[in-house]
């Protein structure tokens, strides 16, 4: 959750170019059609598969509550690792999804603080997973409240309480 | 073309590519996928706590749009 040694744009650059080549392949194989683009973001490569076909072309690869896209996910960062020798931090999207999953959770985040504002009582959200309640501590805390997780993975949840 | 899909996952987050080989078979318990990989790549392709070997899982599924069975086996053994 912290910055420390935020790598060099260009090592950010490397990691997506890699990711790339091991999706554009898998595509291939896979007979999808879909393009890969690449940025930077919050310190970490960026890649997204997009598809100019249909809507729902690419769900396949999202899959329940992105299950598929977090597997891909996680078999593209050990790929990146592989060939760079680090860790990789990159996120991986498909067809917009996380950027749709985050703009829920701003909803759910926003409603709960309003709650929270309104009844002076904390509350508790349901249970999410790391990267989900990040999203919602770092929109908590822009809000000027506070939050922290309670429970057990995966069953851990965000709790917002009155400032 | 599962298979294909299986082996270019694989071959991409190992240090020995060329040891990796992907049979497909079919058995009485229907068909999977026979992975063979270096042993010293074997910790990689399982994962920890499987976490990769469930990733393999899930990515090729999808792929396949329905289960599909992959055994992992390392090139020693036969």
């Amino acid at each position: 959750m912290t910055n420390q040694d935020t790598p060099a744009p260009t090592r950010l650059e490397e990691e997506g170019e890699i990711a790339a080549d091991y999706l554009e392949e898998l595509l291939d194989i896979a007979d999808l059609d879909g393009d890969i683009d690449l940025g930077v973001e919050h310190g970490r490569a960026a890649v997204e598969i997009v598809s100019e076909e249909a809507p729902g072309a690419l769900d396949r690869l999202v899959g329940e509550d992105g299950e598929v896209l977090d597997a891909l996910q996680e078999l593209t960062r050990l790929a990146v690792q592989a060939r760079t020798g680090e860790r990789s931090r990159l996120m991986l999207d498909v067809a917009g999804f996380r950027a749709r999953q985050r703009e829920a959770l701003e909803k759910v985040a926003a409603e709960a603080v309003e709650h929270v504002k309104s009844s002076g009582e904390s509350v508790a959200l349901d249970a999410m997973n790391p990267y989900q309640r990040k999203i919602v501590h770092d929109w908590v805390a822009a809000a000027g409240l506070v939050s922290d997780s309670e429970g057990v993975e995966p069953a851990r949840r965000v709790v917002i309480r009155p400032a | 073309m599962l298979a294909d899909a299986l082996e270019h996952l694989v071959r991409g987050i190992v240090d020995n590519p060329e040891d990796v080989q992907v049979t497909a078979r079919s058995a009485r318990r229907g068909d999977y996928l026979e992975l063979r990989v270096n042993p010293a790549d074997l910790g990689r392709v399982i994962g920890r706590s499987g976490r990769t070997a469930r990733a393999l899982r899930t990515v090729v599924g999808a792929i396949a749009e329905g289960p599909v069975r992959i055994d992992v086996v390392d090139v020693d053994r036969r």
